[in-house]
């Protein structure tokens, strides 16, 4: 009858919290004039380059157990195709990863276990969030209680992306589930035009870590560029 | 999102040309294998400055770090990177640490394999009697000339997918110096090392291969 009582008990403490995260609520936009909406796309836009860049970034990466690591990475990227070339390599010089992504994910070096069967979408997953405007529908705009501009995209598998614009030009974007639980938060620090000298992402749920990307290098490229595959490279001399 | 696995792989091959660095600086030495050998057991100590040039597609224009390196025989190895990474490496008496420049300051790096830094050890005390032949890693060549070259390939598949080979070119007009370490890892992804300041056999404090600061 005890053991029965604890059953119950059990039951009941996890049925409230699959009621309290299935009815998570996303933050409420508050709903600007009209005529100030123009303006209120415009800065929700501040956080997505117009040309093709690419970013060169010391990563640093906390797992959980206090597992810490740093490496380089370098993403270029053309925002009109949503092309994005990402490689991942130590601070040596070796290339763990090298990935890009137009339309699916191709990698073209993963060394295990970067060769996982998710870790190429998961990254592109998350570069796509740092660099590229949401591939969405946009549902609403507005601002938050603090005054910060947002925008609420919808995009795949129902996912919810809000881009929240602060007043001092720094930016967050949030991912959340279908479920409206937060999966992505990135925050962008020491912003001078356009460019974040410090961007962190935060994932959560399942797989739980933190990414700071310290920037070493943001130039714009050609579009030609961001084409070029290992493949075209010369040959070697030695 | 599992970083930390494969850093002990990659530090395995990282390591490895590290302490390529080292023994690479005695080859200029000699012409052939056996002088290599028999004179490398004089070398104590080695510092350097180096320059990185990374190479690769992605990149329209190298990607350049800079830093110092020493080595105190038998086993101690001090690989420091001053740009644009603050990061050093430590390798002392079996003990191999990396330490990353953060938020907090210097942060050790949580995720090196030890079986892999043991194998490195072992590297560092073969290369470092001059023991280049006969690696179970590495397969070498030497190429003689007016600019002398040794070509190291890798015998194992783990590590032959992180690289192709590795390249040294020795100083033509100073004995006992390499000018550069070319690690080639696939078609158009290099590494180039430059080596410049050179000392063999100077006076190096121990500490430095204790302490990051």
């Amino acid at each position: 009858m005890k053991a029965f009582a604890l059953h119950k008990r059990c039951f009941l403490i996890l049925m409230s919290a699959f009621f309290i995260i299935s009815c998570s609520r996303l933050p409420v936009i508050k709903p600007v004039d009209t005529a100030m909406a123009p303006d209120t796309m415009r800065r929700c836009h501040l956080p997505f380059l117009d040309i093709p860049y690419r970013f060169i970034h010391a990563i640093e990466v906390a797992l959980p157990g206090s597992r810490t690591g740093t490496v380089v990475g370098v993403t270029a990227f053309d925002p009109a195709t949503k092309t994005i070339q990402s490689v991942i390599m130590t601070i040596e010089g070796f290339v763990l990863f090298d990935a890009s992504y137009e339309k699916e994910v191709r990698v073209n070096r993963a060394v295990p276990p970067f060769n996982a069967e998710h870790f190429a979408g998961y990254m592109m997953d998350d570069v796509r969030l740092i660099f590229l405007t949401p591939d969405g529908r946009l549902s609403d705009t507005g601002v938050f209680e603090d005054g910060s501009t947002v925008c609420r995209y919808y995009v795949k598998q129902n996912w919810v992306i809000d881009v929240i614009v602060h007043k001092d030009n720094t930016w967050e974007i949030e991912r959340y589930s279908d479920s409206h639980e937060l999966l992505r938060k990135v925050m962008t620090f020491s912003v001078r035009d356009r460019i974040p000298g410090m961007v962190e992402l935060n994932a959560f749920g399942f797989r739980e870590y933190t990414l700071r990307l310290n920037l070493i290098n943001a130039e714009p490229v050609s579009p030609e560029a961001l084409r070029l595959r290992p493949d075209d490279a010369p040959e070697d001399d030695e | 999102m599992r970083f930390m696995t494969t850093k002990g792989r990659a530090k395995r091959g990282v390591l490895l040309v590290g302490i390529l660095f080292c023994c690479a600086v005695m080859l200029g030495w000699a012409d052939n294998w056996e002088d290599i050998q028999r004179k490398s057991s004089n070398i104590k100590s080695v510092s350097a400055h180096f320059s990185q040039e990374k190479h690769m597609h992605i990149l329209t224009k190298a990607l350049i770090s800079k830093g110092h390196f020493y080595f105190l025989a038998p086993d101690s190895v001090r690989w420091e990177y001053t740009s644009p990474v603050k990061s050093v490496l430590l390798m002392r008496k079996g003990d191999i640490k990396r330490y990353t420049l953060g938020r907090r300051g210097f942060v050790e790096d949580s995720g090196g394999s030890l079986e892999s830094m043991q194998i490195v050890l072992q590297e560092i005390s073969k290369w470092s009697r001059g023991q280049f032949t006969g690696n179970e890693h590495f397969s070498a060549t030497l190429k003689g000339g007016q600019v002398p070259k040794i070509i190291l390939t890798p015998k194992e598949k783990g590590l032959s997918a992180m690289i192709s080979r590795i390249v040294i070119t020795l100083s033509p007009d100073r004995r006992g110096v390499i000018s550069f370490v070319k690690i080639i890892e696939n078609k158009g992804n290099y590494t180039l090392f430059e080596f410049t300041d050179v000392q063999i056999n100077g006076k190096i404090s121990e500490t430095i291969f204790r302490e990051v600061e």
